[in-house]
């Protein structure tokens, strides 16, 4: 029974920790269904559009990106799911501009001993909602693409850098291990957490010095674990042949029509905000 | 066919050799059972026959290539695979076949034919409704029964198994062995490392080893008449071989070469027949 609620308790921190970072969530849309380099290449184009900075590219991306949420048959609660561990970081970005942009001051705030300004505000404003659209395509690409297939793309687009001498398979095993491995890793903190709670460790009362100090007894183990584990894992890996050099995949990615389509589209949204 | 010998192996020059001049054979389709003390040298021997190590003298051959020609050990690790005994640390992909599909994707063989044997194997060692599900999310026998099928897809003729019950529960432990034996009756030969009597009580020959040698290399019947010898070495019997022995020497005539829980209900099902009704009571127990 207390075995149970403990694993319930490790699945649900897990899954949770997955869903605030724009875990996979699985579906037939169209947006699914693109081949992964599309998507990846979309979400690049993207992003160097929102960073321009311009208003009229921050009107039409966002204009897109929103078009794209029920495209993908997501909802605006993913997304607000998403954003919400950032935004800590966009409230002190928008102040940071606010107070510390100078120009034309608005009327009421100079008798506060600070300066707000008008170029402020407009600065602040455009740059949390660029990190906000930045946020809102990387969440759609991640939910809408599986890490498999994530990882497939990534791979495949890396393999032109092979002239260069860049491993691209060994970049995409690094990935899919990491990702692979990331449950595994949160779940063991847990289980040495609770092993060293039992030997009388403490991890929540006591100064800020004192924490830090008791939570070497979490970090030690947890490194010779994973030196363990990965030392394990190398030697499972050579043993089911894995070496330096190609290898081939189970899915071979494709284009069809809608992923010609896609990059169409991609390239005219480019053309039309640089020429 | 694998053929070892005369293999020493030292990890230093200066320390004891952690083995000492094995010579075995081990014939196509057998299913070996390896049997020995901590540290005297089992998982060190099995990792010499897919080449993860190499000999310090001596040689291992597997179907006539030498696992220390750089040239052949991809052969021989397509030929011979090997499930170890932490399941976790065993499993590189995102996904249940994905991760099957990893050794397929070593041997460089095409995406249709990976995908053919992914498909087979997942359905041989019956986890194919498991195929999209993370790693993460399965039992620890599920996932050594990944291992399992990751190993299969590979098209093995021998299959290396080191303590790979140890991280398992009751139920997995079962799942995990009847696969095994399923494998064996297909042909594959089965190298089984356990510290479990019981899992190698149908094995066609166990090995014993202590301090680096192959002390002992019989059929399992003949290997648990030697009780006395085998609790010096530190190793135990099969439980109903046990039960057989404490019963004999209660005075009972039963056989002691049992192994199986079969065979120990039909041993003492003659026995209870074979008393006289009033005879019984608890006492005599």
């Amino acid at each position: 029974m207390i075995v149970d609620c403990r694993l319930a308790s490790i699945q649900y921190r897990v899954s949770s920790f997955m869903y605030k970072t724009g875990q996979y969530i699985s579906g037939e849309s169209i947006i699914h269904r693109l081949d992964p380099r599309v998507k990846i290449g979309f979400a690049v184009v993207l992003s160097i559009l929102i960073l321009k900075g311009e208003f009229l590219t921050a009107v039409t991306t966002s204009a897109f990106l929103v078009a794209l949420i029920p495209i993908s048959r997501l909802t605006f609660r993913h997304m607000a799911k998403a954003l919400r561990p950032m935004l800590f970081f966009f409230v002190l970005l928008f102040l940071l501009h606010l107070l510390f942009t100078d120009g034309t001051p608005i009327p009421p705030f100079p008798s506060w001993r600070v300066t707000v300004t008008y170029e402020g505000l407009f600065r602040g404003a455009i740059t949390t909602w660029q990190f906000i659209l930045l946020i809102l395509s990387a969440s759609i690409l991640t939910m809408t693409t599986s890490p498999t297939e994530l990882v497939n793309g990534i791979e495949r687009l890396l393999r032109p850098l092979k002239t260069l001498r860049i491993p691209s398979h060994d970049i995409a095993i690094m990935i899919s291990i990491a990702l692979r491995f990331l449950p595994t890793f949160l779940e063991e903190i847990d289980r040495v957490k609770e092993a060293q709670m039992a030997r009388g460790a403490d991890f929540k009362t006591g100064s800020f010095i004192r924490r830090v100090k008791s939570s070497v007894s979490l970090i030690m183990p947890l490194v010779l674990c994973s030196l363990r584990r990965a030392d394990e894992l190398a030697t499972a890996m050579e043993a089911r042949g894995y070496r330096r050099g190609s290898r081939t995949y189970m899915r071979e990615l494709s284009m069809v029509r809608a992923d010609y389509v896609a990059v169409a589209v991609m390239v005219s949204m480019t053309g039309f905000h640089f020429f | 066919m694998i053929r070892v010998e005369g293999l020493t192996f030292q990890y230093d020059m200066k320390d004891e050799p952690v083995l000492n001049q094995i010579s075995v054979d081990i014939e196509p389709g057998a299913y070996i059972g390896v049997i020995g003390p901590n540290g005297c040298g089992k998982t060190t021997l099995v990792r010499h026959l897919d080449g993860l190590l190499l000999p310090t003298t001596g040689d291992v051959w597997v179907e006539r290539m030498n696992t220390k020609d750089p040239d052949d050990v991809q052969k021989i690790r397509q030929m011979v695979g090997m499930v170890f005994q932490n399941p976790d640390n065993q499993i590189v992909g995102m996904s249940v076949e994905e991760d099957v599909s990893f050794g397929p994707g070593n041997l460089r063989l095409p995406p249709l034919e990976i995908r053919k044997r992914v498909d087979e194997s997942l359905e041989v060692v019956g986890i194919k409704k498991y195929a999209k599900r993370p790693p993460h999310s399965l039992s620890n026998g599920e996932k050594q029964l990944v291992a399992i099928a990751g190993v299969l897809a590979m098209a093995p003729k021998h299959i290396v198994l080191d303590e790979p019950t140890a991280y398992l529960d009751p139920s997995g432990q079962k799942r995990v062995l009847d696969v095994i034996n399923r494998l064996n009756k297909q042909g594959i030969t089965i190298i089984h490392v356990t510290h479990d009597m019981d899992e190698v009580a149908r094995a066609d020959e166990i090995f014993v080893m202590n301090e680096g040698r192959i002390v002992l290399k019989e059929k399992p019947a003949e290997v648990f008449l030697r009780v006395e010898w085998l609790k010096e070495l530190g190793l135990g019997i099969p439980k109903v071989t046990e039960l057989m022995w404490q019963l004999r020497k209660m005075g009972r005539h039963v056989q002691t070469d049992i192994f199986t829980i079969e065979d120990a209900c039909l041993e003492l099902s003659t026995l209870i027949k074979a008393r006289k009704p009033s005879g019984l009571s608890i006492d005599d127990c």
